[in-house]
C-alpha cells in the first residue's frame, strides 16, 4: 500500500451545494515531489486539507470515500496525531506564526513542545533545520519583523522539526516577492533531497513544472490528469481548466517539436535541449516607438521619511504621462511609499506633487478619491457591506454621486470584472480572488483619472490574470493612467508600456519593458527575474529581448 | 512589529526572580497594609516597592505609570477634601472652596492604596516576560490554552493595530472622511470596524489550523525549551511573604476577637 491512499473521495462543505471533491482516487508514494495545479476553486486546497484530516474533522460537511496516510484513517485519527506524519504550510506566512513566541528559535520549537520532545533533541532539530533553510542567523529576531520569504521559511522550519514524512505546501509563495518566492522554492528543493515527500499546490505553472516529478490537474473537484509535468502540460484544451501551459510548452507546440515520448517540454531547460540547433532567430526586434503623451502627474523634488534623518525617498522627481506604468523592485525599495504619497495617504516632508498642473501634496486621500484611486492588496481590509453592489457603491456615494449614478457606475465596474451576476451576494461568500475583484471594482466605480494597483495578480489563477490584463487595457483605452506596483514580470511584459525599477528609494531604470529587461545589472539590483518567455528566448540565444509568444514566433519564422 | 509588552530585560537580578515570587509579593503588598489598616503600613510597602524597583533599575519606567494615575488621585483629593460626608474640621480654603481634614485623610489613604498597587504590579509587569509567566503557569498545571492566550495577546494586539491603519487608508482612498466633525467620525465607525472584525476572524481561523497542525491539542505531556533557572532565594522569599500575610491575618483576627 502506498504511503497516501485516496479512494473515491467525495466531499461537500457545510451549506454548499456543489461537491468540492468529486470522486478523487490516487496514491502517492514516499519520496516524490507532486505538484497540484488547477484554477481557483478546483478543489486543490480541499484535497490538501483532506490528507491532513482537517476535512472533515475541522470543516465538517458531507464526506465519503477513504483517505489513509501511513495506514491511519484521515477522517477519524485526530489532526494532532496525523500532523506527526504530515505537515501543512499555507499561503499567509503571518497567520502561521503562533503569535506566542517572540523569537524565531522558540517559534520553531513550539510544535515540538506540544509533542513532548526533550529539550536537547529540540535544540538539535531546531539548529539543524534553521541552518538548512538559511535562517539560523535570524534565530533571535522577532518572527513578525521578518520579510514574507523569511517568515514563510520559519513556518516551514516549524513544521520540519516535527520530522513529518510528507509536507504539503498550499501556494506557499503566492504572497511573496520573486526573491522571497525563490528562497522558498530553493528550501523546498532541499526537502526532496532529504527524502521528504512534497506535495505542492501552485499557480505559478512555469515554476512548479520545473520542480515536480509528478503533476496532478484538478478541476471542479475532479481529477483531470495525473502524470509527469511534460505529459500533463502537453494535453490539449488546458485552457478549459484555466491553465496556461509554460512558455516552453507553448513555443514547442507552436513550432511543432515534441520530445522522444511525444510530449512538449515543460521546463525551459528541456526546451533548450530540444530546440537548440533546430531554430534560428532571424533578426533583431526594432526598438519600441514610445508614444509619450502629455504629462499627468509631476513629482518634484519629493522627500519623505518615517523617522527623522532616515529619508525613504530623497529629492525624488518623476513625470508620469498616460502610459501604463509598472513600478518594480524588491520589498523595501520605496514603491509602496511612493504610491501612498501619490495618493495623499502620506504627506511629503519636502517637494510637490502636481496632478494635471494642480498641487495635490497637501490634499487628503479622501478628497483625492475622485481623481486618484488606490486598490489595496488585501480586499479584506476594506470590505464591510453585506452586499457586493453596496460595497462597490460606497466610494461613488462618498464622492458625491447620487444613488442612481452610483448604482449605474457600480454595475458597470462589476461587469468589467465579470462579477455583475454576483452583485446581490455577500462578498464573504465569494472566494478571495473574487473579493479582490470586488475591491478593484469598488475603485473603478469612482471613475478616477489615475488608478494605482498594488499587486493585482496575487491570488489570481491564469484566467484571473488574463482578466486583469483585459481590465488594464480597458482602463488605458478610457484614457486612465494605470500605475501598478508589481512583482509579476509576465504581467509587466504583457500589459505595461513603461517600467520604473526602484532600489533603495531611487529609480535605477526607467523605460519600456524591453529596455529595462535588457539591462541585467538593473534586474539583479532590483532582485527581479525575467518574464518566462523572455527567459526562454534568452536561453536559446535570441539576441533580442522577446516579450510575447507572437514576438518569439515572429522571430524564428515558421 | 513592536510587542506591547512592557517587559525589558535589563540584566538585573529582578528579571531573574521567579514570576510567582513577584506574584506573591503583589499579594502581600496588597493584603498586609489592608489588614493592618494604617497609613504607615502603606508607607512601608511603597518604600519597599521603590527600593525593589530601584535596585532592579526599573524605577524610571514605573514612573510613567504613577504619573498616569496622579490625575485620578488628584481628583479623589479634591472631591473627598471638599465633599466627604465625614468632613468636620476645615484645614484650608481656596476662595470659596473649603478643604477638610477628614476627607483629605481618606483621600491620602486611597491614594496610597492605588500607588502601592501600581508599583507592586509594575515589579512583575516591567521585569517578567509574559511568555515566561505563561510557561510557568502551564508548568504548574494551568491549561495550555490559558497560557497561549496570555502570551499571544502581546503580539496579536499590535498586529490588529497595524491592520486598523491599513483599513483606515483603504477607506480614505474610497473618499471616506475620517477626520472632522463628530458626525463624520461616527459615520466612519462601521466601515472601519467591520473589516477589523472580519479579517481577525479569518486570521484566527487560519491560526487555529496552524496551531492544530503543530499538535497544539495533542494529549502528550508538553516539554519546555527553556527550563526555568531558579533564582537564589525564590522559595525562601515566597515562604517568608506567605508567613507574613498569615501572621498579619491572625493578628488582625485576634484584635477583633479579643
Amino acid at each position: 500500500m502506498a504511503f497516501i491512499e485516496i479512494e473515491n473521495l467525495k466531499y461537500r462543505y457545510p451549506k454548499a451545494e456543489r461537491l468540492a471533491l468529486d470522486g478523487i482516487s490516487l496514491s502517492i508514494e514516499k519520496g516524490s515531489f507532486v505538484g497540484i495545479i488547477g484554477r481557483n476553486g478546483a478543489g486543490k486546497s480541499t484535497l490538501a486539507s483532506a490528507i491532513i484530516g482537517l476535512v472533515p474533522q475541522f470543516y465538517k460537511g458531507a464526506y465519503g470515500g477513504k483517505v489513509s496516510v501511513a495506514g491511519m484513517d484521515a477522517a477519524t485519527v485526530p489532526v494532532g496525531e496525523l500532523s506527526r506524519k504530515v505537515g501543512l504550510i499555507f499561503q499567509n506566512p503571518f497567520n502561521q506564526l503562533s503569535g506566542a513566541k517572540d523569537n524565531v528559535y522558540e517559534e520553531t520549537c513550539f510544535g515540538m513542545q506540544n509533542f513532548g520532545i526533550e529539550p536537547d533533541e529540540m535544540r538539535r532539530r531546531a539548529d539543524e533545520t534553521l541552518k538548512m533553510l538559511g535562517i539560523y542567523d535570524f534565530r533571535d529576531r522577532n518572527p513578525f519583523d521578518l520579510s514574507g520569504g523569511q517568515m514563510q521559511r520559519v513556518a516551514i522550519a516549524s513544521i520540519l522539526v516535527l520530522h513529518p514524512e510528507v509536507i504539503i505546501l498550499d501556494e506557499p509563495t503566492s504572497q511573496l516577492d520573486p526573491a522571497g518566492s525563490d528562497e522558498v522554492f530553493k528550501a523546498v528543493e532541499r526537502l526532496t533531497e532529504e527524502g521528504i515527500t512534497v506535495i505542492m499546490i501552485e499557480q505559478k505553472i512555469d515554476k512548479i513544472a520545473e520542480y515536480s516529478d509528478r503533476m496532478i490537474l484538478l478541476d471542479d473537484g475532479k481529477l483531470i490528469a495525473d502524470g509527469t509535468p511534460d505529459e500533463v502540460l502537453s494535453r490539449e484544451g488546458l485552457d478549459a481548466y484555466g491553465i496556461i501551459p509554460p512558455a516552453s510548452v507553448r513555443i514547442s507546440k507552436a513550432l511543432g517539436y515534441k520530445d522522444g515520448q511525444g510530449f512538449y517540454p515543460a521546463t525551459a531547460d528541456k526546451a533548450v535541449k530540444l530546440l537548440s540547433g533546430k531554430i534560428q532567430f532571424k533578426q533583431h526586434i526594432e526598438d519600441d516607438k514610445t508614444t509619450q503623451s502629455s504629462e499627468r502627474i509631476s513629482v518634484q523634488n519629493l522627500s519623505f521619511h518615517y523617522h527623522e534623518g532616515l529619508d525613504i525617498l530623497h529629492d525624488f522627481s518623476l513625470s508620469l504621462d498616460g502610459r501604463t506604468t509598472a513600478i518594480i523592485g524588491q520589498n523595501g525599495a520605496g514603491k509602496t511609499t511612493l504610491a501612498k504619497l501619490l495618493k495623499g495617504l502620506l504627506k511629503p516632508s519636502e517637494g510637490k506633487i502636481l496632478l494635471d498642473g494642480n498641487d495635490i501634496s497637501s490634499s487628503t486621500a479622501a478628497s483625492l478619491a475622485g481623481s486618484i484611486g488606490y486598490v489595496f492588496q488585501n480586499p479584506d481590509d476594506q470590505i464591510f457591506k453585506p452586499k457586493v453592489i453596496d460595497e462597490v457603491m460606497f466610494g461613488p456615494l462618498n464622492i458625491g454621486m447620487n444613488d442612481e449614478e452610483a448604482k449605474e457606475s457600480a454595475m458597470e465596474a462589476l461587469s468589467m470584472v465579470n462579477l455583475a451576476s454576483a452583485s446581490e451576494r455577500n462578498p464573504y461568500d465569494l472566494d478571495l480572488h473574487e473579493r479582490k475583484l470586488v475591491a478593484l471594482a469598488s475603485v473603478i466605480a469612482m471613475d478616477p483619472d489615475v488608478i494605482i494597483l498594488d499587486e493585482p495578480t496575487i491570488a489570481q489563477d491564469d484566467s484571473g490574470k488574463q482578466l486583469i490584463q483585459k481590465i488594464i487595457r480597458g482602463l488605458r483605452d478610457n484614457d486612465k493612467l494605470v500605475i501598478s506596483i508589481l512583482h509579476d514580470m509576465d504581467l509587466v511584459a504583457a500589459s505595461f508600456e513603461r517600467v520604473i525599477a526602484m532600489a533603495s528609494g531611487t529609480i535605477i531604470a526607467d523605460g519600456t519593458p524591453r529596455e529595462v529587461f535588457s539591462n541585467e545589472d538593473v534586474l539583479r539590483k532590483a532582485g527581479l527575474e525575467l518574464p518566462h518567455i523572455t527567459m526562454l528566448a534568452k536561453k536559446l540565444s535570441s539576441g533580442s529581448v522577446v516579450l510575447s509568444d507572437e514576438e518569439f514566433l515572429g522571430l524564428v519564422g515558421s | 512589529m513592536k510587542s506591547i509588552s512592557l517587559y525589558r530585560d535589563n540584566g538585573t537580578w529582578l528579571c531573574r526572580v521567579h514570576p510567582f515570587t513577584k506574584l506573591m509579593y503583589i499579594a502581600s503588598a496588597i493584603l498586609v497594609p489592608l489588614l493592618i489598616g494604617s497609613l504607615w503600613a502603606y508607607a512601608v510597602f511603597i518604600a519597599l516597592d521603590v527600593i525593589i524597583l530601584l535596585s532592579g533599575k526599573s524605577l524610571k519606567r514605573a514612573r510613567g505609570l504613577v504619573i498616569f494615575s496622579l490625575t485620578i488621585i488628584l481628583t479623589i483629593f479634591i472631591i473627598r477634601g471638599l465633599f466627604d460626608e465625614d468632613n468636620i474640621t476645615p484645614l484650608f480654603s481656596i476662595g470659596p472652596a473649603v478643604f477638610y481634614v477628614e476627607g483629605l485623610m481618606k483621600a491620602l489613604h486611597t491614594g496610597c492604596v492605588i500607588i502601592n498597587m501600581l508599583l507592586s504590579f509594575s515589579i512583575l509587569v516591567l521585569t517578567s516576560k509574559p511568555e515566561d509567566i505563561a510557561d510557568e503557569m502551564e508548568r504548574h498545571g494551568f491549561s495550555p490554552r490559558f497560557s497561549y492566550v496570555i502570551s499571544s495577546v502581546f503580539s496579536i494586539i499590535p498586529q490588529m493595530m497595524s491592520t486598523m491603519s491599513t483599513i483606515t487608508d483603504a477607506q480614505k482612498s474610497r473618499g471616506m472622511e475620517t477626520e472632522g466633525s463628530l458626525s463624520k467620525r461616527m459615520k466612519a465607525f462601521i466601515p472601519l470596524i467591520t473589516p477589523v472584525v472580519t479579517s481577525s476572524l479569518i486570521n484566527t481561523r487560519e491560526r487555529a489550523i496552524a496551531l492544530e497542525v503543530r499538535g497544539f491539542s495533542s494529549a502528550k505531556k508538553r516539554t519546555f525549551l527553556n527550563p526555568w533557572k531558579k533564582h537564589r532565594g525564590d522559595a525562601a522569599m515566597t515562604i517568608i511573604m506567605l508567613i507574613t500575610v498569615i501572621a498579619t491575618a491572625i493578628w488582625r483576627l485576634a484584635t477583633w476577637l479579643l
